[in-house]
């Protein structure tokens, strides 16, 4: 594996060249310093970014469902929630007051718990798609989990949906269960001349296996994120709350890690200039190795350069690393395969490091913006949403996003993944074409 | 030790080797001269299996360059124009990753930098970043660079440039020991006296071919063996001083070149009084006088001219 004899060398020149660790490493940490004191988290304390106005047409919808659902949305301090009736919601959102209007439909109390579908609409502000593209990714996402709780719930205790809301006695199943346990005895006992005794009984005990049952199946993998999700929504509790770090520092990621790759590839062209490239063409190694070696190292600086950024990001702003050690790994692995393939294509097809740079820049600065770097995905048109696909940082970013914000696994994550090492396997394959192109026609001496 | 036969490197219908034949034996020092341009780069670029030809043969130690790159280029030693080394690292690392590439490991890699560093007078400096590097020890330390896998052949392509004088003599001095040890060495430069102080025997490339080839004693022996003195005089004295030239002693032939009247004689020192004389009779100051005795540069001029190249 003489390849990596220059592989090694060229992380060590990384290494060695200062300026080059600056803008590949501190840039965008510094970047992301600055995002933490704009928008707050982690070290800076708990979200202080100024909330996003959002209006909610709820017309027929009771009030304790109302309060559900402002609480769920308070809990993720992002909003700023107002309930209005369509009208101003309307109104609202045209005059640029809020960022979005979220719609629901008069029965939406019922449809979430029964086995209808919810359909709600959301009126998004075009002037400000920012925010109304966080809106939406955000609801979207926790309307996602709260179904697939839902679903989950249904498909554990179909029972549920067919039992009568009355608990014993004509109370309340909360009203019974209030206090403590001597409380719940002594209204056991006075309900003992009711022949209905061994009814509640059984009901009692059917209930206390649920929640065993319940308390199994978070502890089984395959469930917990489906399970864990309906927990989260309905409660509220720690674990739902919405760091927007997971939303930015991916798409800041994968920009600073096309330059820096680039940065980094480009030193073909230096080697070539240089008289380098020519020596290790006349040492013993072939010149595939000599190509896949610098490759290599393309691929494992741009995935220290992403790790750091990550790890950094999760030290100083919390920012979620995935729902285990391997996830993101792979997605890191993947993504820097990709850019280094990509960028050593495009380093190779150019003839000067002049027109590399022109060439690279441009790429980046395309890719970056129809990939979802700048902008999130929500916000732009549907023609970016098809073009989008054919960049990798599209695929990268929805990976990352899975991961980081979703907190998925690899094995939900499948398509970026497969999409990226896709993207990884036809640069690579086309850069080594070109270059045996320019070798064999004396282009690299 | 190198067959170069009827080779021909083409760039598009441009013939940048144009049917040049040569060879070099084991232990000599060959030295490629021609201005720029002349496809010097071009034949080494071949020759070191970095450029394929449109023509002809080249074989270097019995194996075809084109047919056994691999064989060839374990026999070879390259020392570019360029400093060809990675200058945000130090010396050793520089010379320690060339060797590694050449399949050096461990002790056998730590004695042969060792053992280079000191040839070329940088072990003070091994662990110093080369772009703190003067010239001069770039230069060594690139020559070094070319021969940590000990090759049987190196091409040596310009390594003087842009350094001081010392330096370019310390250089000079470690390639004519290198090629005292036994090392087959090919030498292009424009710099003639280098050619002429270290080669065995000169090639001359022009315009893609070779217009001359042989020991430096028979190539300057074929611009004959008569000094050159040239006159600066007005125009309408020329015709005199030409005619009272002919008759001086020595004398061979007398012309005009470049607006001086060009006398050509076996010792032109010897006919200073008698053009003082010639010239104090006809009232005329001497302004300028160039005496050019036969050598490398004089039939380097005589077969490339002295026109200007890009």
């Amino acid at each position: 594996m003489r390849l990596l004899i220059v592989t090694a060398k060229d992380l060590r020149r990384v290494w060695s060249d200062r300026k080059a660790l600056v803008i590949n490493l501190a840039l965008p940490l510094l970047l992301t310093f600055i995002m933490g004191l704009s928008f707050g988290g982690g070290m800076f304390g708990e979200s202080k970014i100024s909330a996003i106005p959002l209006a909610i047409v709820g017309e027929g919808i009771p009030e304790q469902f109302r309060e559900q659902v402002t609480d769920a949305l308070d809990e993720t301090g992002f909003f700023a929630v107002d309930w209005v009736d369509s009208t101003a919601a309307e109104r609202q959102v045209r005059e640029g007051d809020v960022a979005a209007a979220l719609v629901l439909p008069e029965d939406a109390f019922a449809r979430i718990f029964s086995a209808d579908s919810l359909a709600v609409v959301l009126w998004k502000d075009p002037g400000s798609p920012l925010k109304a593209g966080i809106v939406e990714q955000i609801l979207d996402r926790g309307l996602g989990r709260l179904q697939a709780g839902e679903a989950a719930y249904r498909s554990l205790w179909p029972e549920d949906e067919t039992t009568a809301p009355d608990g014993p006695g004509g109370m309340s199943w909360d009203e019974f269960f209030a206090g403590d346990v001597v409380d719940v005895w002594n209204r056991w006992r006075d309900l003992g001349a009711d022949p209905t005794l061994t009814d509640v009984g059984d009901q009692l005990l059917a209930r206390v296996d649920r929640q065993f049952a319940l308390a199994d199946a978070l502890e089984t993998e395959t469930i917990v994120m489906e399970v864990h999700g309906k927990a989260s929504a309905a409660a509220a509790d720690d674990d739902s709350e919405f760091n927007l770090f997971d939303y930015f520092l991916p798409g800041f990621a994968v920009f600073f890690l096309m330059f820096g790759v680039s940065a980094g590839v480009r030193d073909l062209h230096r080697e070539r200039h240089n008289g380098t490239l020519q020596r290790q063409l006349m040492s013993p190694l072939s010149p595939v190795q000599v190509l896949a070696g610098k490759w290599l190292a393309a691929v494992l600086q741009g995935m220290i350069q992403l790790l750091a950024l990550f790890v950094a990001g999760s030290l100083l702003f919390g920012v979620n690393l995935g729902p285990d050690p391997y996830s993101l790994l792979v997605v890191v692995t993947v993504t820097a395969a990709a850019a280094a393939g990509l960028f050593m294509l495009l380093a190779l097809i150019s003839p000067t490091e002049k027109i590399m740079d022109n060439l690279s820049t441009t790429v980046i600065l395309v890719s970056a913006l129809i990939g979802g770097n700048m902008i999130p995905m929500e916000a732009m048109p549907p023609w970016a949403h098809t073009v989008g696909r054919w960049v990798f940082n599209y695929w990268a970013n929805l990976g990352f996003s899975g991961v980081i914000a979703d907190n998925e696994s690899i094995l939900v994550q499948r398509q970026p993944v497969l999409m990226l090492l896709a993207a990884a396997v036809v640069f690579a394959g086309a850069s080594l074409v070109v270059y045996s192109l320019r070798r064999r026609r004396g282009g690299l001496a | 030790m190198i067959q170069v036969k009827d080779l021909v490197k083409k760039y598009g219908a441009h013939r940048a080797v144009d049917g040049i034949s040569f060879e070099v034996a084991r232990g000599e020092l060959f030295g490629l001269l021609g201005p720029n341009g002349a496809g010097k780069t071009t034949t080494i670029g071949v020759l070191a299996t970095l450029l394929p030809g449109n023509g002809g043969s080249v074989t270097v130690g019995g194996h075809d360059v084109a047919r056994e790159p691999g064989a060839v280029r374990s026999l070879l030693g390259l020392v570019p124009q360029e400093i060809a080394l990675y200058t945000d690292l130090d010396a050793r690392t520089n010379l320690e990753f060339w060797g590694k590439l050449h399949g050096l490991d461990g002790t056998a890699l730590r004695a042969r930098v060792d053992e280079l560093l000191e040839l070329t007078d940088l072990q003070e400096h091994a662990r110093q970043k080369v772009e703190n590097f003067s010239g001069g020890m770039k230069r060594r330390l690139n020559l070094a660079a070319g021969l940590v896998h000990s090759p049987e052949v190196l091409f040596l392509d310009e390594p003087t440039v842009g350094i001081d004088a010392q330096a370019r003599s310390r250089l000079l001095e470690l390639i004519g020991e290198l090629s005292a040890q036994g090392l087959t060495v090919i030498y292009t430069t424009h710099y003639l006296e280098e050619a002429e102080q270290l080669c065995d025997r000169i090639g001359v490339i022009d315009k893609g071919r070779l217009v001359a080839v042989g020991d430096k004693e028979d190539l300057i022996s074929q611009i004959g063996d008569e000094d050159r003195v040239r006159v600066d005089v007005p125009a309408e004295a020329r015709p005199g001083l030409a005619a009272a030239a002919m008759g001086w002693t020595g004398v061979e032939s007398v012309g005009e070149r470049r607006k001086k009247v060009e006398i050509r004689a076996r010792d032109g020192g010897a006919l200073l009084p008698e053009l003082q004389s010639w010239l104090a009779a006809q009232g005329l100051p001497l302004s300028q006088l160039e005496v050019d005795r036969p050598n490398l540069e004089a039939l380097y001029l005589n077969l490339t001219g002295r026109g200007l190249r890009e």
